[in-house]
């Protein structure tokens, strides 16, 4: 077995680490949260009878753990894959005197399962003690009511152990690159790595185009109901979850495309070319990189699209009920904040996932970047090339979340309120501006952010010990 | 041909000192060179693993910073030049064969030679144009212009970077085991193009190698040991580089 210096693999597994973390913390908060909110509920001599409220609170905790879980697993998986490849010569020379690839996979997974159980310990505390304190503040502020809150609910055990055995398949997925390296390339020449293989995978990908049409097709089913009756928007739900399923299966078939048409948009400098082509080098992982805020910012701009309408629609009844005005009106605004918030969790993970990635990939291209160098490429060029890929990843995230989110509020409000006045009406989409420029500046932010660390080591790079043969 | 009052220097390196490390632990990879680099002619550096001769090149190259002494390449003294002024020397006056990876592997055969051009921010003239056109087809690329460096054999590459490195008519060429990675048939035509380059176009290389059959095509051989030069000959066969390479070991 060869061991790499711990401190090594830590630094490797940093982001996995945190992705681990933020996800179980953020599991056991709002599994606790919603477990002293129940306590309240059930305190309260109104609401105490009725358990709906209760399962409904439950059910929507269970829903954005599930959907930040999820995300943190794809974000895991893409950097299991990626540490992989930076390890080929490694595992090459393992596999020559004599490893298995199965061994090798397996190695990788166990660290995984390391990686998930460091960071879900982390989450737990954080989470618990997380919770305490905010109800501490709710009691001494006065918002919550001064009776015996349960410190730690049986429930959070959920998240922690989906968090461990996610991470686990994660890595496990990751690792099937491993499968892959060949001892030859241990000894052959210094070359770069190939390009990833586009693995042909016609099960996966016929699945994700039906999903798709299917979902689609049910939505404007939903769309088309929801003209003579407000229960179209049922139909629509589930056409929404079918088609944008399929979407996200399909991710490797849509983000490569959308990447090149934004890399485009920066112009035929060579700086600018390297960088659209760095952005598509390797389609499955940028698509991985991607997808998650793809999923955070359309869910976000969906609710924001929908509660929009809503709103209009409102404001066009206002005239006969006032008072209900006011009170949808707070409410439609505290629900979009709240569960911006919780969407929002789900979109800092998959930031985590970008910002990693690309450090990773600077890494992994020293030489290049060394040769880049030696040829006559300055050290503000290389800077802007990796800025460049930063912003392509983003814009490109960020322009297919919100075409896609507008979509979805639109038709899931068209569902719901194309009967409303009587008459089979088509509602225009609001597009919640406001909205859309938070998401904007906080993109530009993280595209800012993600090229910090990576182009700094990479401006550092001297072309000679760049290309210097190992 | 060898005669040196035709042969202006194209490059100079005059009390030339590299060492590395910590001052109670030094490594002194160069110790005193002085070396001129004919104009118009292939100069092979030659010398045992260990001998300073990449350290040479890459600063004669701009890659590298001397500890002491002074470089000149064509009449410009590139000794205190910072990162910024030697990256557009590179760009424009140097060109570079390695041994291995010497293309942008997400940029096809046209991409890679006209890229030193491109980070310059312009496309190359109608007359360098042509001129790539002139390598492109004497270096058999017509055909490959589409193609990704993975697409190509060992061979290919090296043709590819050697049309990159004379793209911009550079006063020196630096080629550093441009056959390293070929087996001997390949790196053969790819010495002998080198040669063809210096013969035809006038252009001026200085090659790293530790190899004697290499050596043989150039002009003249620079010999290297323990970072001072140790000889200095015309054109030579490869046994009789060879034979000097083995008295060099044995004196060691």
């Amino acid at each position: 077995m060869s061991r790499v210096t711990p401190g090594a693999r830590g630094r490797e597994h940093r982001a996995s680490i945190l992705v681990a973390t933020l996800s179980s913390s953020f599991g056991v908060l709002l599994l606790t949260v919603t477990g002293i909110l129940d306590t309240v509920i059930r305190a309260d001599d109104v609401t105490g009878t009725s358990g709906t409220v209760a399962a409904l609170l439950a059910v929507t905790a269970v829903v954005f753990v599930a959907l930040a879980i999820y995300i943190g697993a794809v974000v895991t998986a893409n950097t299991f894959s990626t540490i992989v490849a930076g390890r080929t010569r490694t595992i090459a020379l393992l596999r020559l005197i004599g490893s298995t690839a199965r061994a090798q996979r397996r190695a990788v997974a166990r660290e995984g399962v390391v990686v998930g159980l460091v960071g879900s310990a982390a989450g737990l505390a954080i989470g618990v003690a997380g919770a305490f304190a905010l109800a501490r503040v709710g009691v001494a502020t006065g918002t919550l009511p001064d009776i015996a809150y349960p410190v730690v609910e049986p429930s959070v055990a959920l998240p922690v152990v989906a968090v461990v055995l996610t991470t686990w398949l994660a890595s496990w997925i990751g690792a099937r690159r491993v499968l892959s390296v060949t001892p030859m390339q241990a000894i052959g020449g210094a070359q770069e790595l190939t390009q990833e293989e586009a693995t042909a995978r016609p099960i996966r990908n016929v699945a994700a185009i039906v999903l798709f049409i299917l979902g689609v097709l049910l939505l404007l089913g939903g769309v088309g109901i929801g003209l003579v009756s407000p229960l179209g928007v049922l139909v629509g739900i589930v056409g929404g979850i079918v088609s944008f399923s399929g979407l996200v299966l399909g991710a490797h078939l849509v983000m490569p495309p959308a990447l090149r048409l934004i890399g485009r948009l920066f112009g035929s400098s060579a700086t600018a070319r390297l960088a659209a082509e760095n952005a598509v080098r390797y389609p499955e992982r940028s698509s991985r990189t991607t997808i998650g805020l793809v999923i955070g910012v359309t869910l976000i701009t969906m609710f924001a699209v929908a509660a929009a309408n809503f709103q209009q629609v409102v404001l066009a009844m206002r005239e006969s009920q006032p008072e209900t005005y006011e009170a949808t009106q707070a409410v439609i605004g505290t629900t979009v904040a709240v569960f911006s918030a919780l969407i929002g969790l789900s979109a800092l993970i998959a930031a985590v996932g970008m910002v990693n990635n690309l450090s990773l990939s600077v890494l992994q291209r020293t030489r290049e970047l060394g040769l880049l160098r030696a040829l006559g490429f300055s050290s503000g060029q290389v800077r802007r090339m990796i800025v460049l890929e930063a912003a392509q990843l983003t814009i490109a995230a960020v322009a297919v979340g919100l075409v896609l989110g507008v979509f979805y509020g639109w038709a899931g409000a068209q569902a719901m309120f194309g009967s409303i006045t009587g008459s089979p009406t088509i509602i225009a989409p609001a597009v919640p501006w406001l909205v859309v420029a938070v998401i904007v500046v906080l993109a530009a932010a993280l595209t800012a952010v993600a090229s910090v660390a990576p182009s700094r080591r990479a401006t550092r790079i001297s072309p000679v010990a760049a290309l210097a043969v190992d | 041909m060898d005669n040196s009052a035709q042969h202006s220097a194209v490059a100079r390196v005059s009390g030339l000192r590299k060492s590395y490390g910590p001052a109670d632990n030094r490594v002194i990879a160069l110790d005193g060179v002085d070396l001129d680099i004919r104009a118009g002619q292939f100069t092979a550096i030659m010398g045992p693993s260990g001998s300073g001769k990449s350290t040479l090149m890459h600063i004669m190259a701009g890659l590298d910073q001397a500890t002491e002494g002074r470089v000149q390449l064509g009449d410009q003294d590139i000794t205190a030049l910072d990162d910024g002024q030697l990256t557009i020397l590179r760009r424009r006056r140097v060109g570079f064969v390695f041994q291995a990876f010497n293309l942008v592997p997400t940029l096809d055969v046209a991409a890679n030679i006209r890229l030193p051009f491109e980070l310059d921010g312009r496309r190359p003239t109608n007359e360098e144009q042509s001129w790539i056109d002139v390598l492109v087809s004497t270096l058999g690329l017509a055909s490959r212009l589409g193609h990704r460096p993975h697409e190509l054999s060992g061979g290919q590459q090296q043709r590819v970077a050697i049309a990159r490195a004379l793209a911009t008519r550079p006063a020196l060429l630096f080629a550093d085991e441009p056959t390293g990675n070929l087996d001997s048939r390949t790196g053969r035509s790819v010495l002998a193009l080198l040669a063809a380059a210096s013969t035809e176009y006038g252009q001026s290389i200085a090659m790293v190698t530790h190899d004697p059959i290499a050596a043989s095509y150039a002009d003249r051989i620079v010999f290297l040991a323990d970072g001072r030069v140790v000889d200095d000959r015309p054109r030579s066969s490869a046994e009789q580089i060879s034979a000097l390479m083995l008295g060099m070991e044995r004196a060691a």
